[in-house]
């Protein structure tokens, strides 16, 4: 490293070194060496594993031949680029995908040598389903003790919900008490419009991961993680359960302004929104100001409907400034769009292009927390089912070209259907 | 129950977690995170599996103590510190005065972790910035969480972090909420809208947590610490779905749709006699399932309705949730959910995947019998703050569960405990250095 910057300011100039993401290619990998098994679909297990990847750890999709993980077909307005959606590209980031079908015998045992040279598992189909299929957790510790296994799962792996009870992100939006408490008092509840309950449980799952990894350390044994995606949504309610202890009532839906700080709130001004925040005094008295007190001690002034009436007759950089200079807080309600083209998360690598040798240049949200010394990274998209069978099949399991025909022929291994969505793009190599 | 639900309810059960080993034990976490809720989170997310950890307060209590939806304070503490304050320590420090930054820089240097939200030139001045940190202590892990993160055209914006900036900033509320309609002018629920919780301090708080047990395994594999740099605003950002990709591939950004869903449908919450429920259905398979269910087969052949991608055109969803809630408005929730499960037990694979649950309300959920018996809300009893209703660790571990220990405890109650028995200090010192006002 180089010698410290002497003097104030000596963090922010190690900053824009450490963190520059062009030279995260060249550092190392806070996971690498752990191996990864997903055998999921849609978001909560491939999220899970996404997370694992981006920091490092080797991920192994494993996926049924032909059409593979049903999240390929999920595609915004139908729209499928070089035969792949972009809703399947954004969650399975750096993995290796294999078809393997873990219904017939020979796939268990399949999958079972995988499990045997890996460290981490991660599923989320419907409760028990593993284990009936004889490659839950407590058929794989059998073949290697120091597994963990991350059990994703809507309702959890027990308890009267558990059996047979598909979810989704919006099954957890919604039971958990998220919807009744999002959105604006005289209207329904509102389902937020990404899925939201997929990924807070993954992160939570991808955690505990992380820290079943961190006590293998010193036990040298693995273990079973389960993880209901509602009572990871639960877990996020903040005051919402002490609230309903005490008063005996539901935290009510209270729109746009934040309960616990008021005024503060997302408002509309002439050309957008924008979140203005005042979190105590410091930052109500000035923003009161700035609403026309004249005594400058006076923040009860700062009321909803004034700093309405001010929003909407500002544009959002006008607020934002106001604010910056004024001594209170705001920031523009940003979207997609404004994301792709934002020089800072640019800058940032939180928004990265990534150039990948099948579909050539993709963008993407890069990795969240940034590492100085063993950063996240995103080195390849998603690619087609079963595309990296010879490279796991063949080189970590030490198949011959003979052995993966004769499966291949019997369907227990296999590579994509011919459909978009699961094939390569037309014109690749591969085609 | 089958033999592995038996075994893992034996094996996961909350109230068998108290006398197994802890995942993050003999890890010591330092929080140094004035009036934030997002340092709470990453705090408690490390707790829960066991970290030590020391929450350090301004003497007479932190900010967010203050802070009391509806004036509901329990021994002067608001409830939404109450409910993230568990399982850590809580000493008090003024930690700007020379004597306390001094104390601070002790503390962490006997730590494995700290996680502040100061500003890096504010932490520099204390003595307590990384550079300075990591020449006496190169493993230690320093998670700084603010807004617009340490580097970056705008990391030296003037704001200080909170919730709904970082809401605002990620593209969540973007794409939450109802559109405008044309030609009126616009109501105030047609607008991007808040998630009702603090969910951008909360996920903001996660990934920190996550971000330092990676930061933990590298340095558990070479010795090295390193600065986790946590942005607010992309904490949710990486929620956010397929913004980016559907930006650079299709040129198209997401926009708010309410309730509907543009890659998926049917994926809404329809209306039932009593209240709420979502429904889902949207490959091809399930679709057919859910039309048998509702008692009409024949719309699967329809051609708003015959494909995934005729199904999302915003019209035709509007069309099928008609349909829909023509069929639920006379039934319950709990009949819905078992009209599917009644149709879908008979079914395998992709056509099971008819999906329902209730949109119920926090007093609904609490009433549920899976969440009970699964141990996932507490009722804890304290001295000072009264019985209290929480949300347990989420997570069930067969071996190293996370767990809950201790609830919240005054501003200072472990300074003593602390100061003494980590940092060595003796009577005198510290005696003197609490008449001084250092804690």
């Amino acid at each position: 490293m180089p010698s410290d910057p002497p003097g104030p300011g000596g963090f922010r100039a190690f900053a824009s070194l450490a963190f520059d993401p062009a030279a995260i290619g060249g550092k190392p990998e806070a996971l690498a060496g752990i191996r990864v098994l997903e055998v999921a679909t849609r978001i909560f297990g491939p999220a899970t594993a996404d997370y694992l990847g981006v920091f490092g750890a080797e991920v192994i999709k494993v996926e049924l031949p032909f059409r593979g993980d049903l999240m390929r077909y999920v595609a915004p307005e139908g729209f499928f680029w070089k035969d792949v959606s972009p809703a399947f590209l954004a969650l399975n980031r750096n993995k290796l995908h294999v078809g393997l079908d873990l219904h017939p015998a020979e796939g268990k045992e399949l999958f079972l040598r995988l499990a045997e040279r890996s460290d981490v598992v991660v599923e989320n189909l419907r409760a028990g389903t593993m284990d009936e299929w004889g490659v839950g957790y407590l058929q794989l510790r059998e073949r290697n003790p120091r597994i963990v296994y991350a059990a994703n799962s809507g309702f959890g792996q027990w308890g009267p919900f558990s059996a047979g009870r598909a979810s989704y992100d919006a099954t957890a939006q919604a039971v958990s008490g998220f919807s009744a408490i999002t959105g604006f008092p005289d209207q329904p509840p509102l389902k937020a419009g990404f899925w939201v309950g997929d990924y807070t449980a993954a992160l939570m799952s991808a955690t505990a991961i992380l820290a079943a990894l961190a006590a293998r350390r010193k036990t040298g044994e693995g273990q079973m993680i389960d993880l209901s995606q509602a009572e990871a949504m639960i877990r996020t309610l903040d005051w919402t359960w002490p609230y309903a202890g005490l008063t005996g009532k539901d935290r009510a839906r209270n729109g746009n302004v934040d309960p616990s700080f008021p005024p503060s709130g997302i408002y509309r001004c002439r050309d957008g929104f924008v979140a203005v925040s005042a979190r105590d005094e410091d930052e109500l008295i000035p923003l009161a100001h700035a609403l026309g007190a004249t005594d400058p001690e006076e923040s009860r002034i700062a009321a909803p409907a004034l700093l309405e009436a001010f929003c909407a007759s500002r544009t959002v950089d006008e607020v934002v400034r106001g604010a910056e200079d004024g001594g209170f807080s705001a920031a523009p309600v940003r979207g997609g769009k404004h994301h792709y083209r934002d020089p800072h998360l640019r800058a940032r690598g939180t928004v990265c292009p990534v150039d990948d040798p099948l579909y050539g240049r993709v963008d993407e949200y890069g990795p969240a927390p940034k590492l100085s010394e063993s950063p996240g990274r995103v080195k390849w998209s998603a690619k087609p089912v079963g595309w990296h069978n010879e490279w796991v099949f063949g080189g970590l399991l030490e198949m011959t070209a003979m052995e993966m025909k004769a499966l291949e022929r019997k369907k227990v291994i296999g590579k994509w259907a011919d459909v978009p969505g699961a094939r390569p793009p037309k014109g690749s190599t591969a085609a | 129950m089958s033999d592995f639900a038996e075994w893992a309810r034996r094996a996961t059960e909350p109230s068998t977690a108290a006398g197994k080993p802890e995942a993050l034990k003999g890890i010591r976490v330092v929080e140094f995170c004035p009036g934030h809720f997002g340092g709470m989170v990453a705090a408690s997310m490390l707790a829960e599996f066991g970290a030590d950890v020391i929450k350090v307060e301004p003497p007479g209590g932190d900010p967010l103590r203050l802070v009391a939806p509806e004036e509901i304070r329990v021994a002067g503490t608001g409830l939404p510190f109450l409910s993230e304050a568990r399982n850590r320590r809580f000493v008090t420090l003024a930690a700007g005065d020379p004597a306390g930054s001094g104390v601070l820089r002790r503390l962490v240097l006997a730590s494995d972790v700290i996680i502040t939200t100061e500003p890096p030139d504010r932490m520099e001045a204390m003595g307590c910035g990384y550079l300075s940190l990591r020449k006496e202590h190169p493993g230690v892990v320093y998670l700084y969480l603010s807004t617009y993160g340490s580097f970056g055209p705008d990391a030296g914006r003037n704001v200080r972090d909170s919730d709904l900036l970082c809401q605002a900033l990620s593209g969540g509320p973007y794409i939450v909420g109802e559109p405008e309609r044309e030609g009126a002018p616009p109501l105030p629920h047609e607008a991007p809208t808040r998630l009702g919780n603090w969910h951008g301090w909360f996920v903001q708080g996660l990934w920190g947590a996550y971000g330092v047990l990676a930061a933990i395994h590298f340095r558990a594999e070479t010795g090295k610490g390193q600065v986790v740099d946590m942005a607010g605003a992309e904490a949710l950002m990486m929620f956010a779905d397929y913004n980016i990709t559907w930006m650079h591939t299709g040129g198209k950004a997401r926009e708010r749709v309410g309730n509907f869903d543009p890659a998926v449908f049917p994926y809404t919450y329809i209306r039932c006699r009593d209240g709420y429920t979502f429904i889902a259905a949207y490959n091809d398979e399930a679709f057919d399932s859910l039309m048998h269910i509702i008692g009409r087969p024949e719309l699967t052949r329809d051609p708003r309705f015959s494909t995934p991608k005729n199904r999302v055109t915003l019209e035709n969803e509007r069309a099928l949730l008609a349909l829909l809630e023509e069929w639920s408005g006379n039934l319950t929730a709990d009949e819905i959910l078992a009209a599917v499960e009644e149709y879908t037990s008979k079914q395998g694979g992709p056509g099971a995947a008819v999906v329902t649950g209730r949109v119920n309300r926090p007093l609904e959920t609490l009433a549920e019998e899976n969440w009970r018996e699964r141990g996932c809300f507490l009722r804890t009893e304290d001295p000072v703050y009264g019985e209290l209703l929480l949300a347990a660790p989420p997570w069930k571990m067969s071996g190293t569960p996370a767990r809950w220990k201790s609830g919240c405890r005054e501003p200072g109650s472990d300074n003593r405990d602390v100061y003494l028995g980590i940092l060595g200090m003796t009577e005198e010192e510290y005696r003197g250095l609490a008449e001084a006002g250092t804690f």
